[in-house]
């Protein structure tokens, strides 16, 4: 036998904390527990052992087709959620809005009833706009996961956010008294809102810091979330700094006077990161603007993680895609 | 013919005269508790008999829209809902913006024969907010009202000519108050729940704003203006203000929706619930329950619009804005205001029927002898479950589908002629 193409033993013991997670979808965090979450992180554990293998492939999903359905164009996001699913031995169908009917003026019930007697087991979902996952699922019975829908929820980023941010200390304990400051365009953000959920859900606290015209006051009644105008008092103390995407036509749409004084007021640097705890790791959900919301200096930096966040994506939604088809049963 | 309702309890918005036989005669109220030989006899014993609601604002959707609504199902709808008399918008394709398309319609709903139609048509061309209709061939045609519902009047200067000539024409004109520049693409009220659900917000400020201008031209030109869909506790303080000194040409309007649905309901994100102006906060519903007791708001208008369930089906951004209540819009109001305590019976009757005939300087409603007999019997024991399924609408949905409500139409009549019965 090759050497590390054991499959590793995925049926949970009896007593095992993944038989908690009793939700049927991922939409987002809304009525998750921390157990839950937990849960789905210990199963993201096992398939990171799997990932560090030579063949990085498990028999867990097999017969299981997973439907990617992106309504909106992703690259990152499609290509993380289908190597989740082969690396456990799904099909998969992989549905693009660019190049289908969509284009032909089809309904998006109708792809999803189309696309459904194709017989699908999950649906990851992608869609401009809020709430599409939770309208998808009136239409069918089969499992949704939300890939990211308009400025709402980005669960598996958020997710990975955290899990790669607890797998970076080695005697991690806690989210408690953990503090994670996210820079930039909270308001059209669906990172910084899965973000603000999970974080808190996990006892963390959260420090929003951008201009008054991308933060919305709204933010401040949400618990364990504080607000600021100002990058270095946002960073001060934090354990993580994240850095989002800043979408050039905030400019043409009236939002932010130029590019230049966004970087001179907002941009993360090393400077900022002087400011944060002595261990605290530079995020970013990507794709990055370099120079813009981040320097590059700092992104290649030792304390950025970014490219972890992203490799941790497999593993992540590997967990995600197990315990909803197979690992709460 | 002669026709007896006997046995009702006889109540309008000036008078309750407690149970009593209402005898019709040709079309008219005769009188109650008369003698003589009928034609026919409805026994009426248990149901409260009002004169039939006036609703100055529903989307019938004719010309161009019937794959929506026509005016045989909407006019059908409004009956089911013990509306007499319906004024129609004119935001439909073509836009009721000429005589012609205002004649049609009249000719056409009085052979259907159901609620009575008067056209509103539009204030611009295709409104589009560039140049004013004919205002007066318009209302020579049968039009009531002008209005560019469903899209806001940006031109301030277009709106202040269209408010002076129809001054010299004595026609009324209904506003929908939102500034575009500010609500944007926002498809719910813009507050807590918009931001944490990342969908876009519609400010109360775009509302209020809005209002402001619009009183503010009326009170320069001394127009009649019918604030249509008031939703939030600014926008309504703004008329609040102006009334308070004495423009008594401003009048304002709310609907059902807005007096029973706050904007946390988008926590389901079902898109029935993206409508125009947008369902506000909690504060807001409660504090337009409170004015509408006060006697600031003239008259309640369903603002119906219906929609096919694929439009409907769409994502919140894609999906149109508009709900469909004509046929619940009694019920819902008798059992989540007056039966809770916000409304007395007599002012929502009020509401329904003198109060829009005022706005439109109409003969009010009521059950006088020689008044029209337009006429609904309420059951307001008895519990239905609103099934949307049942209704005469095209649009078969419903925010309030499943709902238990008490209040239902059971009959109505125009001019005498039963027009709906269950």
């Amino acid at each position: 036998m090759i050497a590390g193409s054991k499959p590793v033993s995925l049926t949970p013991p009896a007593n095992s904390t993944e038989s908690l997670v009793k939700k049927k979808h991922l939409f987002d965090f809304k009525d998750w527990s921390l157990q839950e979450v937990h849960a789905l992180f210990d199963t993201t554990d096992v398939m990171a052992q799997v990932l560090e293998r030579t063949i990085k492939r498990v028999p867990a999903l097999q017969g299981f087709t997973v439907g990617t359905l992106f309504f909106e164009n992703s690259t990152r996001t499609r290509l993380s959620f289908e190597r989740a699913a082969r690396a456990q031995s799904a099909d998969v169908l992989s549905f693009a809005a660019g190049a289908s009917s969509l284009s032909k003026g089809e309904s998006m019930k109708d792809t999803l009833r189309t696309i459904d007697q194709m017989q699908s087991d999950v649906y990851v979902v992608r869609h401009a706009a809020s709430g599409v996952p939770y309208q998808l699922s009136k239409w069918t019975d089969a499992v949704i996961v939300n890939a990211g829908d308009g400025r709402r929820a980005h669960p598996t980023q958020a997710l990975l956010d955290a899990y790669t941010f607890k797998k970076n200390f080695p005697n991690f304990d806690s989210f408690e008294g953990k503090r994670l400051a996210i820079m930039g365009d909270v308001m059209h953000s669906r990172v910084a809102r899965s973000n603000i959920e999970l974080w808190t859900l996990l006892g963390g606290e959260v420090s929003l810091c951008g201009p008054a015209t991308l933060l919305p006051q709204e933010f401040e009644q949400f618990k364990n979330v504080s607000l600021s105008h100002n990058v270095y008092e946002a960073a001060e103390g934090a354990h993580a700094v994240m850095a989002l995407r800043l979408q050039s036509e905030r400019m043409t749409s009236g939002l932010l006077p130029s590019i230049a004084e966004y970087q001179e007021r907002y941009q993360v640097t090393e400077q900022v990161m002087k400011h944060a705890h002595s261990d605290a790791l530079v995020m970013h959900p990507g794709p990055m603007n370099r120079d813009v919301e981040i320097s590059g200096e700092l992104a290649d930096s030792e304390r950025s993680v970014i490219e972890k966040q992203v490799a941790n994506g497999v593993p992540i939604r590997m967990a995600v895609l197990y315990t909803l088809l197979v690992g709460k049963r | 013919m002669r026709t007896v309702i006997k046995n009702a309890h006889l109540l309008d918005a000036t008078k309750d005269y407690g149970t009593a036989d209402l005898y019709i005669k040709n079309g008219l109220i005769e009188g109650s508790n008369l003698s003589g030989s009928v034609d026919e006899t409805i026994d009426a014993s248990g149901l409260t008999l009002c004169p039939a609601f006036i609703d100055l604002h529903a989307h019938l959707r004719e010309p161009g829209q019937e794959v929506k609504e026509d005016l045989a199902t909407g006019l059908a709808a409004a009956a089911a809902g013990g509306f007499g008399s319906v004024v129609s918008m004119a935001n439909t394709k073509p836009t009721v913006d000429e005589a012609g398309i205002v004649a049609d319609l009249v000719a056409k709903a009085a052979k259907i024969g159901q609620a009575r139609l008067f056209p509103s048509a539009s204030l611009s061309h295709g409104l589009k907010g560039e140049t004013l209709t004919d205002f007066a061939a318009l209302k020579k045609a049968g039009a009531v009202m002008i209005t560019d519902d469903g899209i806001p009047v940006q031109d301030s200067h277009l709106m202040r000519r269209a408010c002076e000539y129809a001054r010299e024409l004595d026609l009324i004109i209904q506003t929908h108050s939102e500034d575009p520049s500010l609500r944007q693409s926002g498809v719910m009220n813009e507050g807590l729940v918009s931001q944490r659900l990342g969908l876009p917000g519609n400010p109360i400020s775009a509302e209020a704003i809005m209002i402001f201008r619009d009183c503010e031209i009326a009170a320069m030109t001394g127009a009649r203006v019918h604030i249509a869909h008031v939703s939030s506790q600014r926008g309504m303080q703004v008329i609040e203000w102006f009334k308070a000194q004495g423009y008594g040409n401003i009048t304002a309007e709310v609907t059902p929706h807005h007096l029973t649905l706050a904007d946390s309901v988008f926590e389901s994100f079902d898109s029935i619930y993206k409508v125009a102006p947008p369902l506000r906060t909690a504060a807001d519903v409660a504090y337009l329950r409170e004015v509408i007791a006060k006697g600031v708001v003239d008259s309640i208008g369903t603002d119906h619009a219906p929609h096919t369930q694929a439009e409907k089906d769409q994502d919140l951004l894609q999906a149109p804005f508009g709900i469909p209540n004509i046929e619940v819009t009694f019920p819902l109001l008798y059992t989540d205001l007056v039966e809770k305590g916000y409304l007395s019976l007599s002012k929502l009757i009020e509401l329904l029927t003198v109060g829009p005939a005022k706005v439109m300087k109409w003969d009010a409603p009521t059950l006088e002898a020689g008044k029209a007999a337009d006429l609904v019997l309420l059951d307001l024991k008895g519990e239905k479950t609103v099934n949307p399924k049942m209704f005469k609408s095209k649009a078969k949905f419903s925010p309030w589908s499943g709902q238990s409500l008490k209040g239902w139409p059971v009959k109505t009549f125009v001019a005498g002629k039963q027009v709906f019965s269950v």
